[in-house]
């Protein structure tokens, strides 16, 4: 298919030949759908809290597992990258260093692996 | 010679997109704040039913969380839209769309509003 | 005799409505030569069917656009020298999110009328003729010269969001209109735009202004002109509503 059409939606997330503001919005793109998910859980899995504390203290010690860890990273990994280059994309769509965008893009991606990093050593190693 | 298709949406202007524009960063320090506050006043990070009710004792956390559900629920949903919009519907299902989302949207809000005052008041 | 590379051209070939198919061309060629070079040669010695729309060979008429090696190039200035190597392929396909017509030759109609409706004039002022933030002329002369953007396609063929959406105006529309707004105030131009399938479905992927090869920046005119349609909404908002000013 070569005209636009709902049927090339895989090519959203195709990298390849592709410039870094694609791959900002490809991850963009997937963090937003992966954040709305844990959106939707996390307000149904807080809904344990008007249950009372045996409610809400048993499922938390059944969610003490590493792969709810895991999962729990890969969230607060996502809203970071989402939330950072999103700061990016709101800036330089209002017209503000619109220029300077790919700098704003390396700038943020940075930001957000330090970030990440710190929210991992806090959550594995405890620090 | 392809006649171009008339726009779909042609009474859509600016709203949506900014209001996204806008929840963005709003939501981005709201939840700084929420990272900080849980990690200094809480260092256990809430674990337990009676931290959690401890830490909404202090009537700016729900106000706070109720902002918080508020634009996030609404960032989200309006960004769901954009991409459902990107998909070409026809007006008809993009109008039946709308409506589901609204009814999810306040529905989500409404329930989050709803425990955290819960929870407050516990 | 400049030293020859031998290199596979693979042409993406389709008659309209059949299934694609890919063909090989097996080539010497200068590394200096144009990839258009390359096509015409297969076109002139090997194969009289193929189809491609070439005119001026110097990048102003916007004609040859395609796909090389999967990246939009106006292929008449792109040197063969600059996308692969010496036993190296170079695989040439129409632009995308275009129909095809047949073989490398996409229909721009569509593309052609919406240009056409944000009554870009071809020529401006030469201090309006640039971007604002490139340097001015020097002043000795007052003339008018061509404005940048040649209509070749590229940018919308690049756009992330154009893959999908057949409703979308494309890069290259959004930035006539800043274009024509910045010169001329009409709101009916920023009218045209402010919609949910004009400005407002842009993702910030920046491949136009990536691939236009005539110094258009699309995707900065585009913010530029959400920046006036934000402002102007704005401004609106804090007027009687006797003083509205659409849109």
């Amino acid at each position: 298919m070569n005209q636009p059409s709902p049927r090339n939606i895989l090519r959203w997330f195709d990298p390849r030949h592709r410039q870094p503001g694609t791959w900002a919005f490809i991850l963009n793109r997937i963090t937003a759908l992966g954040l709305t998910l844990y959106l939707a859980m996390h307000l149904i899995v807080l809904g344990k809290l008007a249950q009372g504390p045996a409610a809400y203290d048993s499922f938390v010690a059944l969610a003490h597992s590493p792969l709810v860890k895991i999962g729990e990273m890969l969230v607060i990994a996502a809203g970071i990258l989402h939330g950072l280059n999103g700061l990016r994309v709101a800036i330089t769509s209002l017209g503000f260093a619109t220029r300077y965008q790919r700098q704003l893009l390396w700038a943020s991606t940075i930001l957000s692996g330090i970030l990440i990093l710190i929210f991992a050593r806090a959550m594995f190693l405890g620090g | 010679m392809t006649q171009i298709s008339h726009p779909s949406n042609p009474k859509e202007p600016l709203g949506l997109w900014l209001f996204k524009i806008i929840t963005g960063p709003i939501i981005l320090v709201i939840l700084t704040i929420h990272f900080l506050v849980n990690h200094l006043l809480a260092p256990n990070g809430l674990l337990t039913y009676a931290e959690v009710i401890a830490y909404y004792k202090n009537p700016i956390v729900p106000i706070m969380e109720i902002i918080f559900v508020c634009f996030a629920v609404a960032h989200s949903l309006t960004g769901l839209r954009g991409i459902v919009l990107d998909l070409n519907p026809s007006q008809r299902i993009l109008r039946i769309f709308d409506w589901l989302l609204l009814i999810l949207g306040s529905t989500a809000i409404l329930y989050g509003i709803w425990l955290a005052l819960t929870i407050a008041s516990a | 005799m400049p030293t020859l590379w031998k290199i596979t051209l693979e042409i993406l070939r389709q008659r309209q409505n059949q299934p694609p198919h890919v063909e090989l061309f097996e080539l010497e060629v200068d590394p200096d030569e144009n990839v258009l070079d390359c096509i015409e040669r297969v076109w002139a010695f090997h194969d009289r069917s193929l189809t491609f729309r070439h005119a001026c060979h110097h990048s102003t008429c916007g004609a040859c656009g395609m796909r090389v090696n999967g990246v939009e190039k106006l292929t008449c200035i792109t040197p063969v020298r600059e996308v692969t190597h010496p036993n190296g392929v170079l695989r040439v396909e129409p632009l995308r999110n275009f129909p095809v017509l047949s073989d490398l030759v996409v229909d721009v109609s569509g593309f052609f009328q919406r240009m056409e409706q944000t009554q870009l004039s071809s020529i401006a002022p030469l201090s309006q003729a640039k971007l604002p933030f490139e340097p001015n002329p020097p002043t000795i002369w007052q003339g008018q010269r061509l404005i940048d953007c040649i209509e070749c396609g590229l940018c919308v063929s690049a756009c992330p969001a154009a893959n999908t959406s057949t409703s979308y105006f494309g890069p290259a529309v959004l930035a006539a209109a800043q274009h024509v707004y910045r010169q001329t105030n009409n709101p009916t131009v920023m009218q045209l735009v402010n919609c949910a399938d004009g400005l407002w479905r842009c993702h910030s992927a920046y491949e136009c202004s990536a691939v236009c090869p005539s110094n258009v920046d699309p995707a900065w005119r585009i913010m530029d002109m959400r920046r006036a349609t934000v402002a102007h909404s704005l401004r609106n908002i804090f007027k009687r509503p006797n003083q509205k000013v659409a849109p």
